[in-house]
């Protein structure tokens, strides 16, 4: 079994028009047996930056703390928030530190711009950063999740359509695999407000 | 299968090198075969490197330990001939080598061959194969293809040779090789070095002596298509 | 470990404090992760007036399409550029770290960077880690001394040529060059060259695919032709996607507002000298 199997995980987003939406499914599972159903896997680093980190859940957590503690020392000394590229490259520069001996995890990055452009970017778990002017998946449900956005995604969705496309992408893929699912969370940022949703999925 | 098979090979010389003392200065030869695994990653390299002026290498093994030996001794004997106001003389590039081989032998895995002429020993040859010994020879060979020329270089080598004896001595027991050796192939490169100077030769592979069983050079499938006639399959 | 109280932010180099526990964990039968891969079809060539340098745009890992249209042609100086094949994070990192250090060059010594020093560099690096970056490139430029195109190995050897290809589909890229190359190309016969070369790459080639990416670098010059040509486009998509008239089940909503962000200007004295 590979590593990014243990707790498994999806993670998924999407750009709409001058929005953005990202997923993940809720299950904190040890291999098949189910640890709890109501786990963080997306992390709010400022109003407009979201990051979600699927794989092991330890060192998603250890990672997040690094970033966030990272994140804030710039904001002291910059005064400002990070612009979500630099934030990427941050990501990107902590995972390349650790290129022998990485952390398990495999982050996906979402963010407004200050411009309100949208910035979504995925990375494997050495920090190759992956940018795309559509949509990222990550996880356990990946191989799903890549055919389901393949297929419904379209270009400048409004931020209802774009929720409704997104946890449909996610609650398709994760009925496809045992390792994640038992429900959905979903922020979808727009440049005047964050809307976050729990979903409903299948128990099982 | 392993999409990157050639890319996580080491890059490898299959080698025939040649350094061959005559009356008045040393020819150096070798082919021009680099390959990763099966695959030749160059079929015209250059394995006859220069150190300074008057002193070149022959380098055979892994291409990036070579190499890196081969950068730091040109960088030292740089240093040392501005230091002495002179050129640097064979023995002290080769005892470099030596050293660098020698102190990192669990790290190399590298034969070369250093030869040259300075004004105090005339022609010499150095042999430094993989542990860091050094060997001053009348001649010297290496590589995987040196083992079909040991017998070879007994039976034709000779003292006191000329430049012109020396040369077609080395094209040919590089062709012999090139012949046997699957890891040796291309062309045959030359470097003559003497009190006059150096000079470089390069002899192509299809105009090398043909040996047991080798075919003449053929007309590829390709002259054939790009030639004039206008029905290519009724050649 | 740092002896600190806190966790000092690093000042640079690989860590490897997390190397014995995800040996512990290999141990225990469970796999490492596959990293992202370009299993690239990488080329360049050298023309008439300068080089050219091109790349396939597909970034795999392990069996699956990662990324359809990936830069592989990286930045290294003005006049310089590198096409990398190989571990994407690798590849990434090696040309970013040396174009910095030929930039800082730059700065000090106020010349244009020459392509050997790009490729010492690389080279330096590379030999270094011993093969474990892996990292295979093909390196491109013109500087003072006329053009210049080399390939460099993960293990740190070095090639100088004409033409060069690297990466899976280098073998079905080399047999175009070796079938067609000659010296002295025009800059038009050169571009089509190279765009047949990574073409091959795309159709015989697994692990190359998409579009092709070309560089032309001359005396003074370059042209970054970002996806020169797209062999593949995509026929699949229906143009009005998908809809969902039954509305997908929410638990909680939760709308969090956002405020804007007041510029603080501070009222003072026009600064005086």
């Amino acid at each position: 079994m590979s590593i990014f199997e243990y707790n498994g995980s999806a993670v998924v987003a999407m750009v709409g028009k001058n929005c953005f939406a990202i997923a993940s499914d809720r299950r904190l599972g040890v291999q098949l047996q189910t640890i709890a159903t109501d786990f963080q896997k997306i992390y709010r680093i400022h109003d407009k930056l979201f990051l979600g980190l699927s794989g092991l859940g330890t060192d998603a957590q250890t990672l997040y703390q690094r970033l966030v503690y990272q994140h804030k020392l710039y904001q002291l000394r910059e005064e400002r928030d990070m612009k979500p590229e630099t934030f990427a490259s941050l990501v990107s520069a902590r995972l390349y530190e650790k290129r022998f001996g990485p952390y398990f995890c495999q982050p996906v990055i979402a963010g407004l711009s200050d411009e309100d452009k949208p910035f979504i970017c995925t990375m494997d778990s050495i920090g190759a950063k992956e940018l795309a002017k559509d949509f990222v998946v990550s996880g356990t449900a990946s191989e799903s999740l890549y055919g389901a956005c393949e297929a419904m995604f379209k270009p400048d969705m409004e931020p209802e359509e774009l929720f409704e496309t997104i946890s449909q992408a996610l609650l398709s893929s994760v009925d496809r695999d045992c390792l994640s699912g038992w429900g959905g969370h979903v922020y979808v940022v727009t440049p005047t407000e964050v809307k976050e949703r729990i979903l409903k999925g299948r128990m099982d | 299968m392993d999409l990157n098979m050639d890319l996580n090979a080491p890059h490898s010389m299959g080698t025939t090198i040649i350094g061959v003392t005559y009356k008045g200065g040393v020819v150096l030869g070798a082919d021009s075969r680099t390959s990763t695994g099966v695959y030749v990653a160059n079929r015209a390299s250059d394995k006859i490197t220069k150190l300074t002026d008057n002193v070149y290498v022959c380098r055979s093994g892994s291409a990036a330990d070579s190499q890196i030996v081969s950068d730091y001794v040109r960088h030292f004997l740089h240093q040392h001939t501005i230091q002495l106001g002179q050129p640097a003389t064979v023995k002290v590039a080769a005892n470099l080598v030596r050293l660098l081989a020698y102190n990192n032998k669990d790290m190399l895995q590298t034969g070369l061959i250093v030869g040259g002429w300075d004004k105090y020993d005339g022609g010499r040859i150095y042999g430094i194969p993989l542990g860091g010994t050094i060997l001053e020879q009348p001649f010297a060979i290496g590589g995987s293809g040196s083992s079909y020329l040991y017998g070879f270089f007994d039976q034709a080598w000779k003292e006191e040779m000329s430049r012109e004896e020396a040369e077609q001595l080395v094209v040919k027991a590089v062709s012999l090789a090139i012949a046997r050796d699957g890891a040796s192939g291309g062309v045959v490169r030359t470097v003559t070095i003497n009190s006059e100077g150096v000079t470089r030769k390069f002899y192509p592979g299809d105009q090398l002596p043909l040996w047991h069983e080798e075919l003449e050079p053929k007309n590829s499938l390709l002259d054939v298509l790009n030639a004039s006639s206008p029905e290519p399959m009724n050649i | 470990m740092s002896t600190s109280a806190i966790d000092v932010p690093p000042k640079g180099g690989f860590s490897f404090d997390l190397c014995r526990r995800n040996d512990m964990l290999a141990k225990k039968g469970l796999k490492s992760p596959s990293y992202l891969k370009t299993g690239t079809t990488i080329v360049g060539l050298i023309f008439q007036d300068g080089v050219i340098l091109g790349a396939d745009t597909r970034a795999t890992e392990g069996p699956i399409v990662a990324d359809k249209n990936c830069e592989k042609i990286h930045y290294m100086a003005p006049n310089i550029y590198c096409c990398g094949a190989g571990t994407a994070a690798d590849t990434e990192a090696v040309t970013d770290m040396v174009s910095s250090q030929l930039q800082l060059h730059r700065y000090h010594t106020g010349r244009e960077s020459r392509v050997v020093t790009a490729l010492t560099l690389l080279k330096k690096h590379l030999f270094g880690y011993q093969g474990y970056v892996s990292a295979a490139l093909v390196l491109g430029g013109v500087d003072v001394t006329g053009p210049h195109l080399h390939t460099i190995y993960p293990h740190g050897s070095t090639d100088t040529l004409p033409f060069a290809t690297m990466g899976s589909g280098s073998l079905a890229a080399m047999s175009v060059f070796e079938s067609k190359y000659k010296e002295g190309l025009t800059r038009d016969e050169g571009i089509r060259l190279v765009t047949e070369a990574i073409c091959s790459g795309i159709f015989n080639d697994l692990g190359s695919g998409s579009n092709v990416d070309v560089c032309v670098i001359t005396k003074g010059q370059k042209d970054y032709l970002r996806n020169h040509l797209l062999p593949n486009p995509r026929t699949y998509v229906s143009s009005k996607g998908y809809s969902f008239p039954k509305k997908t089940e929410v638990l909680l909503t939760k709308i969090m507002p956002l405020k804007d962000k007041v510029e603080i200007i501070e009222k003072g004295d026009a600064m005086e000298e």
